[in-house]
């Protein structure tokens, strides 16, 4: 679209979002004295990318992984390694990791696709399972303890840093990343394919797809960013231990996504956004009165969006009177806007 | 026949014990219509998934313009210029209909290469279709006749010379039968060789100008529409004179 043909539709949805991205570049200057509230966005930033990841595989190709923790976590520690023993540096380490787990997953998992479905969700499990096992078993690696990062002087060269705000930049600039990426696979004959597939493997090879091919790419693209989120989270957290490949994390990148509404290339953002903030509000106020309430009640409010929304928040949304109302008399959309 | 497009040597099917297809040779003329005809579970639509890749045959051979093609994967039809339709449909249901589309022109033989240029294809096939006017509603919301059609579509969007078509007139009311028959004679008009099962006389007699007639896995006969109806053997499968299914 030409600048001169924008509507004022057009204009003022950029309006909407410069201004968003101005507030999220601001905040960090507002909160440098609240590390709790720092924490809970960064943790937004990676487990909403995580779940776009997770997204790529699961909502837009149909081929429901739960084994997605183990992906981050081979990241974490493939990178850790890199740094710890071959000293390099962390962000070659990053770039290492995604390329050795994209490599992996494509070569190692690739037979998994022969399987549809259920079977292709439990094998993603046992696949998981297998990582965490074998680095709980591997001596190199630290077994059971983990492995620790170095702590020193705040260095961008050496992703260390002694405030939150480096980190929630860092994170602020993946998860707008991964989601420019996520919109324009979205929108290519990539994300064609791979809804085709999803939709029906039989009509995607009448018409010249190959669906295993495109889902070994869509598993790659997403361990690939699997591995950039386990990396910035080894950075930041600085200490790693198999529990992160723990199935259970599986399913906290699986949420954000199916609650927000898999179909779309935001939902894992609002999901992501949503639960935990959500979760860490529960936890607070909740959590020191009786240990445990607050997954009960997190559980109660997933099962209420998702009996009530299953196409996710955002299914719900874009049909619904109140984005109606906000694009007409807010954004002032028009006839002209609806294109196609 | 010279050069036909298709030419099929005695393929074979066994689904386990059950021989849906055995041991039948044709050949499809190129340019033409042709049909293929025969009661219910007569082995049609296995004939049409072998030579359609769907499943290798057990025995036999497929050629396409003289190469042969027996056990190519269905994915590398599309590129060699052969398109189809399934019988039972298959829309991409939760996607809109000009996006059940698009993925036939950026796969295709149109090799779009943009979003803008596969949506005009797209386009132009739906107009084709008479599809135009739904390009945005979901394809699972759309009736038998406008899912048939959109069958037709997404094979065409993908430029084929050779178009298998399985029974797309299958539930349609006369009208829109009627609108079919028109429709699949312009999409040959435009230069496409078609193989059609159909169970509606009407339309096989006014499009074909060649019929294959299977009946248990096996062809009992094959010429214009007019021999096809007169032989013998043909009118006793039909009317059911061994109490035979009748079409
Ligand atoms: N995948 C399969 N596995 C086992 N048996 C099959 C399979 N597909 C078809 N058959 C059997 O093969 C025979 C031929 O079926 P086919 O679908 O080819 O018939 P058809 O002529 O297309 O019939 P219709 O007019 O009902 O579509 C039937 O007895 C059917 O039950
Ligand atoms: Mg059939």
């Amino acid at each position: 679209m030409k600048t001169s043909t924008l509507t004022p539709y057009a204009i003022r949805k950029r309006i909407a979002i410069v201004l968003l991205l101005t507030i999220l570049a601001v905040i960090p200057l507002f909160l440098s004295r609240q590390p709790y509230v720092m924490n809970v966005f960064i943790l937004i930033f990676y487990t909403s990318t995580m779940s776009m990841a997770w997204n790529l595989l699961g909502g837009m190709t149909g081929q429901n992984s739960l084994g997605h923790a183990a992906y981050m976590g081979l990241g974490a520690y493939v990178a850790a390694l890199f740094v710890t023993k071959a000293g390099l540096n962390p962000w070659l380490s990053m770039l290492l990791s995604m390329l050795i787990v994209g490599g992996l997953a494509g070569i190692v998992f690739y037979p998994c696709f022969l399987l549809k479905g259920p079977y292709f969700t439990l094998v993603s499990i046992a696949f998981g399972e297998t990582i965490r096992q074998f680095v709980i078993n591997w001596d190199f690696a630290g077994k059971a303890t983990g492995i620790s990062l170095p702590f020193g002087a705040e260095s961008f060269l050496e992703f260390r840093f002694m405030s939150k705000a480096p980190y929630y930049y860092i994170g602020l600039i993946m998860i707008i990343g991964v989601y420019l990426l996520m919109r324009k696979i979205s929108k290519s004959k990539f994300g064609f394919a791979l809804r085709t597939i999803r939709e029906d493997e039989d009509v995607a090879s009448a018409i010249g797809i190959k669906p295993m091919k495109y889902k070994v790419y869509a598993l790659i693209v997403s361990s690939m960013i699997a591995a950039m989120v386990g990396s910035f989270y080894a950075y930041y957290n600085r200490y790693i231990d198999p529990d992160l490949m723990l199935q259970s994390y599986s399913v906290e990148f699986v949420l954000p996504a199916i609650v927000g509404g898999a179909a779309f290339v935001e939902g894992p953002l609002v999901g992501g956004a949503i639960l935990i903030t959500l979760s860490e509000f529960l936890r607070n106020e909740f959590g020191a009165i009786l240990p445990g309430i607050n997954l009960i009640l997190y559980a109660v409010v997933l099962l209420v969006v998702i009996r009530f929304r299953p196409v996710g928040l955002l299914g719900w949304f874009s049909e619904s009177k109140l984005k109606k109302m906000i694009d007409v008399k807010i954004l002032k959309k028009s006839e002209k806007d609806e294109e196609v | 026949m010279e050069n036909p497009i298709i030419k099929v040597e005695s393929i074979t099917k066994n689904f386990k014990g059950l021989k849906a297809v055995s041991d039948v040779s044709f050949e499809i003329r190129s340019g033409a219509i042709t049909g293929m005809i025969g009661p219910n579970g007569a082995g049609k639509s296995t004939t049409f998934n072998m030579i359609c890749g769907y499943y290798p045959p057990s025995n036999g051979k497929i050629f396409y313009k003289g190469e042969e093609i027996t056990h190519k994967h269905p994915y590398e039809y599309t590129n060699m210029g052969i398109a189809r339709t399934f019988q039972i449909m298959k829309p991409l249901g939760n996607l809109p209909v000009v996006d059940n589309v698009v993925p036939s022109a950026y796969f295709g033989r149109y090799g779009a290469k943009s979003l803008k240029e596969a949506r005009e294809i797209a386009l132009d096939v739906l107009n084709f279709t008479g599809l135009y006017e739904k390009r945005k509603v979901l394809a699972k919301d759309m009736g038998t006749p406008d899912q048939k059609r959109l069958e037709m579509a997404r094979a065409l969007a993908t430029k084929p010379e050779m178009l298998f078509l399985d029974e797309v007139m299958a539930g349609l009311n006369p009208a829109e039968t009627e609108s079919a028959i028109e429709l699949i004679r312009k999409i040959n008009d435009s230069g496409v060789t078609i193989f059609l099962i159909e169970h509606i006389m009407k339309a096989v007699v006014s499009l074909c100008e060649h019929v294959i007639v299977l009946h248990h896995g096996e062809k009992i006969s094959e010429g214009t529409p007019e021999e096809v109806m007169n032989d013998p053997y043909v009118m006793e499968v039909y009317l059911g004179k061994k109490g035979e299914n009748n079409a």
